[in-house]
């Protein structure tokens, strides 16, 4: 299959990024400390430190390492073969711009893969060693959902990367989605609770309607939180998927679910659109 | 069959019209020369071929298979040297010639084919890190590859040295032998000359002419140029009746030595004709019309 032929090259390739060893050394550390520090802390385990515990602490370090790393690895994948020329001679070869999509996220899935999978196992080697237990499932399943995540990022950012020639152009649509989708979607949210409200803040408890709650899903980093409560038995309450009231809402939407259906659609639509400009645009 | 049939393509960029109704084929077996000056739309021509860019109108087949709407089976068929492009990433020589034979399901080992291109000292250096010479090799390398049916070359000798051209030109004279078509762009035009079997010129986005090289100079009227120097001046009277002979197409004249384009049957008229009033021939020569004045009669 000719796009595995482009993964394996990508993936190589992508292996060889200074950046990117460096923000996986940075994320290591980061995961070593938070593993250290809830272990010892009794503010943060809640005075009841557990190895799924752990597992949750460190979902949202994940959550931000993968979508920067990704962001990092992954913004030139396309617009950057196109602007410097090596596109040419990669489609000087037989494979056809699918492959070269395809295979560009795969090969960087793979990438993305090998610190998440450090990590892990550093964090439970360390999570036996200082809680005295383990929870091997749980941290499996985390691998899985997290290897999720790496895909659904990679996947979401090469879509981007294909919807244009500039790899400026390329690294400001990622970053605004970042900056729109991660760090600023809650205000997002509440402005749109605003609007919705006739411009006026609800208040007391109950207020915000229950749309909000499938709304807050969205970013993909909450929807890995919340794919992990969905997937791993036993998941502790305080690790529920973020949002108001969540308990209260009966309807799908409230279900833990509906935070793999959205790293489902953030794997398929951005790559879609982003590959059907890319397959008609000029070189 | 024909190696690579172009039918009616016609492409637009913002106003510029870079190819206008263009017709070309390329037989089997035969090198085509695509001759033209800067921004004439030989690479807008060879890039349409490629798939890189969509004809606005006209199709291209290269064996028979429409390019636009199957460019992979296409590749499979075709090697390609392009312009304007650079290498993968961070990857070695070797790697990128392991990549290309993966891709075209070849079975040559990547040490050989560096070998031939004269790259092995440098196969496991960043090919990012190659000089353009070496850049130029590594990606003709790539190109023959697979063993492809044709070559599709843009500017090959760009960037190489007077060997790193012979040893383009000898490639692809073995390779037309050997039964590869040859499709190349180039400015250089000794090298299109010693190695081409037809050649085309192509001008503002038209084909203003396309034949064999000895078919070029017939048609633009002269197959070869006669430097004939007299012991005397010859009288205006004389150089009329020369440019009055059948074949002869042009006559200037230095002080005692002649220039006459004409073709070669008109050689030994125009000799007699300059004795005539028993003027005496000092010195003689005679050349073929270059491709280089072909060019620029047509450009």
């Amino acid at each position: 299959m000719s796009w595995t032929v482009v993964a394996r090259k990508d993936f190589r390739d992508a292996l060889r990024s200074r950046a990117f060893w460096g923000v996986s050394a940075l994320f290591l550390l980061l995961v070593v400390s938070l593993s250290v520090a809830y272990a010892q802390v009794d503010e943060l385990s809640g005075g009841d430190p557990s190895a799924l515990g752990l597992v949750f602490f460190i979902a949202t370090a994940i959550g931000v390492f993968v979508s920067i790393a990704a962001i990092l690895t992954c913004y030139k994948s396309v617009a950057g073969e196109r602007e410097s020329g090596s596109m040419k001679l990669l489609l000087a070869l037989p494979h056809t711009r699918r492959d070269v999509v395809l295979g560009k996220v795969a090969g960087r899935t793979g990438v993305l893969a090998v610190p998440i999978v450090a990590a892990l196992l550093v964090g439970a080697g360390l999570g036996t060693a200082l809680l005295g237990e383990v929870a091997p499932l749980a941290t499996v399943l985390f691998g899985l959902v997290g290897l999720l995540f790496a895909l659904t990022y990679a996947a979401l950012v090469v879509g981007i990367s294909a919807t244009t020639g500039s790899t400026g152009r390329a690294a400001a649509l990622a970053i605004g989605f970042f900056l729109v989708f991660e760090l600023l979607w809650d205000t997002v949210v509440i402005a749109l609770v605003f609007v919705a409200n006739g411009f006026v803040f609800p208040s007391g408890p109950g207020a915000l309607p229950e749309w909000t709650y499938p709304l807050v899903q969205l970013p993909p980093s909450n929807a890995f939180v919340t794919s992990l409560s969905a997937v791993i038995p036993d998941a502790p309450g305080a690790a529920a998927g973020p949002g108001p009231g969540a308990g209260q809402v009966e309807t799908f939407f409230g279900t833990p679910w509906l935070g793999l259906v959205v790293l489902l659609f953030w794997v398929v639509v951005p790559l879609a659109l982003g590959y059907r400009r890319f397959a008609r645009a000029d070189l | 069959m024909s190696a690579l049939t172009i039918s009616g393509v016609t492409k637009t960029f913002g106003g510029v019209t870079a190819l206008r109704d263009l017709d070309l084929t390329v037989h089997e077996g035969e090198v085509f020369g695509f001759l033209g000056p800067n921004g004439a739309g030989k690479s807008t021509a060879i890039n349409v071929v490629l798939d890189y860019l969509t004809p606005d109108t006209g199709s291209v087949e290269v064996f028979g298979v429409d390019a636009q709407a199957d460019p992979v089976a296409v590749r499979e068929r075709v090697g390609v040297l392009p312009e304007g492009y650079s290498v993968l990433g961070e990857l070695t020589g070797r790697e990128h010639v392991a990549f290309a034979v993966e891709s075209k399901g070849g079975s040559e080992d990547p040490a050989d084919v560096l070998d031939l291109v004269g790259l092995a000292p440098v196969a496991d250096r960043r090919a990012a890190d190659y000089s353009k010479g070496m850049r130029q090799r590594l990606a003709f390398g790539m190109a023959i590859v697979g063993d492809p049916d044709l070559l599709v070359l843009d500017e090959p000798t760009t960037g190489l040295d007077p060997n790193g051209a012979r040893f383009i030109r000898d490639t692809v004279s073995s390779l037309r032998d050997d039964g590869t078509a040859v499709f190349f762009s180039s400015h250089i035009l000794d090298q299109v000359e010693a190695v081409a079997d037809r050649v085309g010129i192509l001008r503002g986005g038209e084909l203003v002419a396309v034949d064999s090289i000895d078919g070029l100079r017939t048609a633009a009227g002269g197959g070869s140029r006669l430097e004939v120097t007299l012991d005397a001046d010859p009288s205006p009277a004389r150089l009329d009746a020369v440019r009055g002979l059948d074949g002869v197409s042009e006559v200037t004249a230095a002080g005692a030595t002649v220039t006459v384009a004409c073709e070669n049957r008109a050689k030994a008229a125009v000799v007699d004709e300059l004795r005539a009033d028993g003027a005496t021939v000092l010195d003689f020569e005679t050349s073929e019309t270059s491709l280089d004045e072909l060019f620029a009669r047509y450009t």
